[in-house]
This record gives C-alpha cells, structure tokens and sequence, in this order.
C-alpha cells in the first residue's frame, strides 16, 4: 500500500500519495488523460490532487503546494469540474452565478469582463448568458460549468467526466475548447473520461489505473502503435509460422496463426500499413487467399484488452 | 484581513442579489410563507390573550411584558429566518449528495458560502410585523426607548447567533447519520421553548434552556434584558454559554469534515 | 345493485401505512416527542407558572389539579388528531404524481387516508392502554376512555376531510401547501390541545364552536374527564357525523372539479 505519486508543475517538484504505487509527475501545460475502469481509483486520485481528501500514505504536491492543506492560494489557482455535480444553480442565470465567483475568486472587474467575452466567444453562448441554467440543454449547461470552472484561469484543471451525457456534437464542441484553452493558457489540464474519443483527440499523455495501480503512463500512440495494423487472412492451404515467415521475409513475432481447434484457421500479420501490398503479393505467389480484413488498433480495444487482462 | 473582510462582504452582497434575482421570477411565495406567519403570531398571541383573559400576572409577568416578549422573539426568529433558515436545511443535501466537495474547493470558507447562499425575503415582513409589535408595547411593558433602542438591535444580534449556533449544533450530524433530518426536525420541537418567557419555566428546565440547549438567549433573554435588565452574573453566564457553543460547533465541523472526506474517496 | 365494498386494495392501503411506520420509527418517536411531550410539557409549565409562581388559588374556574388532569388526558387525543396526509395529497396534485394514482381502480382520496391512519390506530390503542393505567390515579373510567377514543377517531376523519378539501386547491394555486399550514396552526389552537377552550371568555367561545375542531381534542378529553355528560357526548357524536356527512359531499364536489380541470390541463 505504499506509493508515491509525483506531479511537477512549473519547474518545481510536488509529491503526493495515495492508491498504490500510484507515482507520476506532470510538467506544465500538459494534458493528461486519466483512464481507469469504475472503482479504478480515477476520482479518488482527483480528489487527492485537489485537495479534497488526504492520501493515506506518501504523499501529493501541486506547484508546490501540498493539496490536502487547501491554502487560500492553492484553492485559487485550481478549479475542479465534475460532470455529475453541478456548481451552478439552477434557478438563477450563468451571469449570476459568475458574478458570484467573481467575488469569490476576488478577479478585478477588467479581467473578469475580458475572460468572460473570451470564454463565452470560445464557447459561443453569449446570447445565453442571461437565461435561468434550468432552461438550458445539458451541452449548454456543461459549457457554462465549463466557464463557471476556468474563469479565475486556473493553473491546474482537473476534469471529472465533462461530457457525460452530451451528444457526440456538444463533446466534440467541449473537446475543441478545452484543446485551445490548453494551449492558449498553458493551463495543466487532468481529465478523466469514460469517452476514449476525449482521449485521443486531447492527450498526448495517458495514465491508465487499474484496481488502484497505475499500470500505464505514457503516450496513447505507442499503446496503440499508430500506424499498425492487424492484416487477417483465410488461406487455403495451412502453411505453418516459418514458412510464412519465409515466403513474407518479416519476423516471426510479426506473425499469429490463430490457435482454434477447427478448420480453416485465420493468420494475422502485425505490419506497417504500407507493407500490406507487398505483404499480399508475396503471400499470392505460394498460397490462395480466401478471406481479408485489414484491423486498425483503437485505443478502446487497447484499453478493453487491458481492463480484461487478468480479470 | 481587510482585503479579506471586503471579499466576505462582497460575496455575501453578490448571494443577497441573486436571491432577490430569484425571489423576482416566484413572486407568489412572498406573500403565502407572510400569510403562514401571520397566522402563526394570531395564534401565540391568542394563546396569551385567554391565559390573561383568567390571570392578571404570569409569574409577575403583566400581559403587556409578554407581548413585548413575543414582538422581540419574533423579531429574533424572522432575522433568522431572513438568512440562514433555508440555508440549514440544504447543508443537509449538500453533505449528502457530496456537493460539498465543490465548495470545500473554493478559496473561501466553505460554511460561510453554504450558509449564506438562500436568502428568503418573505420573512421580511414578521420581521417588520415583530418590529411594530415590540415599538407598539414597548411603553407599556417598561422598556424606555430612546437610545435603548441600540440595545434592542444588539439584543437582536445575540438571538440571532445563538439561534445559527444551535441551529448548526443539530444539523452538524449529517456527517453521521442518514436520520440527520429527524434531528433537525427535534430542534424545531424544542423551538417551542423559546416561544415562551423563561421566566415561566420551573428550575431544570429553565436551567436547559440557559445552557445545554439556550433556547431562551433567542428571545426571552433579550426582552427581558431590555426590560428590566439583567443580573451581573447573567451577562457573564451567556457569554461563556455562546463561547462554549462556538467551539463545540467548530470542534464538531472539523471532525465532521473529516469523517466527510475518508468516507468520500 | 351495487357493488360489495372491494376490501383487497383498503386492507392492501393499511398494510402499506404500518410498514411505513415502521420502517421510519426514528422519526415517527421523534414526531410524537414533538407533538405530544414537548406541547403537553410546555403547558404544564404554564399552569405551574400560574399557580406557583402566580399564586393563584384558580384559573378561568378550574383548579391546578384540573388543569393538570386535562392537559395529561388531552395528550391521548391529541395524538389522535390529524397526519398529514393532506399534505400527501397537496404534493400528488402538485408534482402531477396524481396521474399515475388516477389510473389504478382505487379511490384515491380514501387510499391516502387509510395509508396514513395506520400508524394512527397502533397510537390509538397504546394511548387506550395507558388511559385505563391512568384511570386508577385520575378521575377517568374505562368505558369513557373508549367512548372518547371512538370521538377522537372520528375527528381524525374530519381533519383529514377538511385537509382534503383544501388540498384541491392544489389544482389551482402552486402553494397551496400554506393553506393547510394556516389550518394546522388555526387547529392547534381551535382543537383545545393547547388549553382546555373553556377557557375562552365566554364572549368568544362562539369562535370555537363554530369549527369541528374542538372535536378532536377538547371533546373527548372533556368527555374522559366526566365533564361531559352522555347526553352532550351523543350530542357531539351527532355533530361529527353531520361534519362528516357534509363533508363528504364537500370532498366529491372539490374534486370532481379539481380533476375536470386536471384533466383539460392535459395532467
């Protein structure tokens, strides 16, 4: 039970603990992916970062600060969105609500009017500033979380779920700002999401949980090995590994004869999509094909693999 | 600490306004929660009228004291009422539905953005009724006026903390248990304590209600204060009961707090 | 001919309100706490105030003692009185829940009622159980003890008649929950729970009889106490049928209107 995770932010060092051997550090302006199964340990880890829970054992810095302590200062240059509980109320306008954190965040008029024309234009919803949240669609809602949750421009976001339960338009819409809010502010960015597609078109670096244990850090392209594909074939004849192999000139470990009992069985290539031409040519001259799929690896099914791995 | 006093006040004027914002769009409620309340001072005041209608004096209580008693209490009920009434009874879902991790996240101190947050205006008018009610017998019940009258208003500032101080004293057991609700709803039973004079109660429970459970600071020793003031060591006695309060109620929220968050990972 | 009364859904309805009762036992003490010890207590403490403190030898013409065995007896009855199933039926109307109740071959009205009046009848017979312990000290015999309890019983179904009734307002009005609070605090005051109405100055008591409150409460504890003769009994009982018998009627008006426009709102 004992595990140290890092996060750096800014040129400086922060260590926090909790999970287990959960150890991690974070440079700034990074986006970082959070995957995990539930109960994987993803919103404890959240929790953990921001301060709302104290990890058991080891421990947890945040640009410096040790989160659990929730300084004034630290509390200031965080936000924390949750998909599933709304800050905002429902009866009253997102102007209102604003204004609100305004005062909370102690933001100087000038700069709050000026990132609010910004965010609102980024997320195009000036016209519903002025309407009762409770009568907004729920993509609507989550935008005006969104803008409720970056208005004091937070150093580190942490995203729980934010699109949980849009439709794929308004995710992709809440996936293009958040990308441009990243980029724009160099704000550190943890998401965790459910939704793969938030993943890969927004992290460049991923942390996958499993049952509390941080089993992969790292970019999602090299767990999914962009530009590989599966190349599945039904042959006639029943050629073993070697002989393939030789006819193909790639290595063996390229190479899975899928190992069913019946008849007829199914070979699969592990090879650069470009090699597929020469791959089929060679194979033609000796044996006669029967079937062909070409699979190209997502990160679902990565991560559908790992999730069933050991289970 | 300046900076930080303005930004309190700052966002307390920001909620006031919001509500107002909201109370515009329900206007009717305004005026039904005014009708309930009424109702609710005709019938304390009827209860006095028929005792006094058979007794010249209760416990050397003269009718005219009581009913000055009743226009301070309720004076000291709708102030509470006013900002913080609501306020209790939706710490209870924000503990239970976890939206108190939102707040804790915020740089402010979290109570006093869950405590300020319903402002509910319709007790605007019991307390404009209590008002009139205590200037309507305040004469008669020996209460001199004039200056006194800043008595009256800090008089109304202790009700006011003690009734927030015992109010969060029942409702704080959210963070332990799910029948929360029933224990709030035993702080309104004892309530009607505090509808009543103090003086009226026999020993151990007017003892209670000036300690364990200081119902009578809401009212009762407020009007009497007023009237014929109180005794040395009464002064000293409810300052050390609000002190020990104060720190039962913040020893309470941080170990609340606490069991919030190792149950919330 | 008409149909046999159908029992299954009422004994159904009754089984449903114990099980409830049970379940929430936490907050049903804590409500009779509230609405029987504490009331009764601060009462008592009235009269020790006025006699004691006072000094009086009487009050309104009752003596201390008298005063003291009505407010013990009245807390049998006064428990009696009441639920809040008006409130119930306010919030069905209110929420639009009313819909789902209006398709199921039940008198929704009474289905309510009898839900709500089982917890009540388990208090009933405990507070007939202590009433016949109580007669060996106060002036209270058995068989009044039961006559009263039969009143009380019949006041529950005029206070929840009258709730009733004004529940409907829901159809109209999004607060109408205010006008059954309004009648709850003109009952705790009307109904004799809070002291004994006669000691209203005579010139007022016009005031009290005028509602069928003062049945609920004053009537049998007045009644237990030997105050009331048989014949002002029967008398009382004759008054609570007729309230019941008118409104009845009240109830299948208001909501025969109620629905109509219910309905012509779509539900």
């Amino acid at each position: 039970m004992r595990g140290v995770m890092r996060l750096l932010i800014k040129p400086s060092y922060k260590t926090t603990e909790a999970l287990k051997n959960v150890s991690f550090q974070i440079e700034r302006g990074n986006f970082i992916g959070l995957i995990g199964a539930n109960g994987a340990g993803k919103t404890t880890l959240l929790k953990i970062l921001s301060g709302l829970i104290p990890p058991t054992s080891g421990n947890a810095k945040v640009m410096n600060f040790v989160p659990f302590e929730r300084s004034i200062d630290f509390r200031k240059k965080i936000s924390l969105v949750m998909g599933q509980k709304a800050q905002l109320w429902w009866d009253l306008s997102a102007l209102d609500a604003f204004d609100l954190l305004r005062a909370i965040y102690e933001i100087p008029y000038p700069s709050y009017k000026k990132r609010l024309n910004e965010l609102t234009e980024l997320l195009n919803v000036n016209r519903l500033l002025k309407t009762q949240i409770r009568k907004l669609s729920l993509g609507e809602r989550m935008k005006m979380e969104l803008i409720g949750a970056l208005i004091h421009w937070p150093e580190v976001i942490f995203l729980d779920e934010p699109t949980i339960g849009l439709d794929i338009l308004a995710a992709h819409n809440l996936r293009g700002f958040l990308k441009q809010f990243n980029q724009s502010h160099k704000a550190t960015i943890i998401l965790t999401s459910h939704n793969m597609e938030d993943i890969e078109e927004l992290c460049p670096r991923i942390l996958i949980l499993k049952t509390g244990e941080l089993i992969y850090d790292g970019s999602p392209n090299t767990l999914t090995k962009k530009g590989e594909i599966r190349l599945k074939l039904l042959l006639l004849q029943y050629p073993t590994p070697e002989e393939l192999a030789k006819t193909t000139e790639l290595p063996i470990t390229q190479i899975e004869v899928e190992q069913e009992s019946q008849n007829p069985k199914h070979i699969i290539f592990h090879i650069k999509k470009e090699l597929i031409i020469t791959v089929l040519q060679k194979l033609m001259r000796l044996y006669q094909v029967i079937d062909m799929s070409i699979e190209e690896q997502s990160l679902e099914t990565v991560i559908q693999q790992i999730y069933e791995k050991n289970n | 600490m300046l900076q930080t006093l303005r930004k309190y006040c700052e966002v307390y004027r920001i909620q006031i306004k919001n509500n107002l914002a909201r109370e515009a769009s329900y206007r009717t409620n305004f005026f039904t929660i005014a009708l309930v309340d009424l109702v609710w001072i005709c019938v304390e005041f009827s209860l006095f009228k028929v005792i006094y209608a058979n007794t010249p004096s209760l416990a050397g209580w003269r009718q005219e004291q009581v009913f000055f008693f009743l226009g301070v209490f309720f004076t000291s009920d709708a102030l509470f009422t006013f900002l913080f009434q609501r306020n209790f009874w939706t710490f209870t879902d924000l503990v239970n539905r976890g939206e108190l991790d939102i707040f804790l996240t915020k740089p402010i101190h979290p109570l006093f953005l869950a405590l300020t947050r319903w402002v509910n205006f319709s007790a605007l008018f019991n307390l404009v009724l209590g008002i009139a009610i205590s200037i309507f017998y305040a004469k008669a019940a020996d209460f001199l006026g004039g200056w006194k009258w800043i008595l009256f208003v800090s008089w109304l500032g202790i009700g006011l903390l003690t009734a927030i101080l015992l109010r969060f004293a029942f409702a704080i057991w959210v963070f332990w248990t799910e029948r929360s609700w029933a224990i709030s709803q035993l702080y309104y039973h004892f309530f009607s304590f505090a509808t009543k004079p103090d003086v009226i109660y026999p020993k151990i429970i007017r003892y209670t209600i000036l300690t364990a459970l200081p119902f009578a600071l809401i009212g009762s020793i407020p009007a009497r204060a007023l009237m014929t003031g109180l005794e040395i060591y009464e002064y000293f006695w409810l300052f050390g009961v609000l002190i020990v309060f104060f720190f039962f109620d913040r020893w309470m929220w941080r170990k609340g707090l606490k069991r919030y968050q190792s149950a919330s990972s | 001919m008409k149909k046999i009364i159908n029992l299954h859904w009422r004994a159904a309805a009754l089984k449903n309100g114990f099980m409830d009762a049970v379940a929430y036992r936490a907050e049903f003490f804590i409500d009779i706490i509230g609405s029987a010890l504490v009331p009764a207590s601060i009462q008592l403490i009235l009269w020790y105030a006025v006699f004691y403190v006072g000094q009086a030898n009487s009050f309104g013409g009752m003596s201390f003692i008298e005063l003291i065995n009505y407010t013990i007896i009245s807390v049998l009855f006064s428990q009696i009185r009441g639920g809040n199933q008006d409130f119930e039926l306010q919030e069905m109307i209110r929420t639009g829940n009313l819909s789902q109740h209006l398709l199921k071959p039940i008198g929704i009205v009474e289905f309510v009622y009898i839900r709500g009046v089982a917890p009540k009848l388990v208090i009933a017979s405990v507070c007939i159980c202590i009433g016949v312990v109580l007669s060996i000290w106060l002036p209270i015999t058995v068989p009044r003890i039961f006559g009263a309890m039969f009143l009380a019983l019949l006041g529950n179904i005029i206070h929840y008649q009258v709730g009733a009734i004004l529940s409907t307002f829901s159809f109209l009005w999004e607060e109408a929950y205010s006008v059954l609070m309004v009648k709850n605090l003109i009952v705790s005051i009307l109904s004799g729970e809070l002291l004994p109405l006669n000691l209203f100055p005579a010139s007022m008591s016009w005031v009290w009889k005028a509602t069928p409150f003062y049945l609920y409460v004053f009537g049998p504890t007045q009644f237990a106490l030997g105050k009331w003769s048989v014949a002002q009994y029967l008398h009382a009982l004759g008054v609570s049928v007729v309230w019941i018998a008118v409104l009845c009627v009240g109830i299948r008006i208001s909501w025969h209107l109620g629905i109509r426009r219910y309905q012509s709102l779509g539900g």
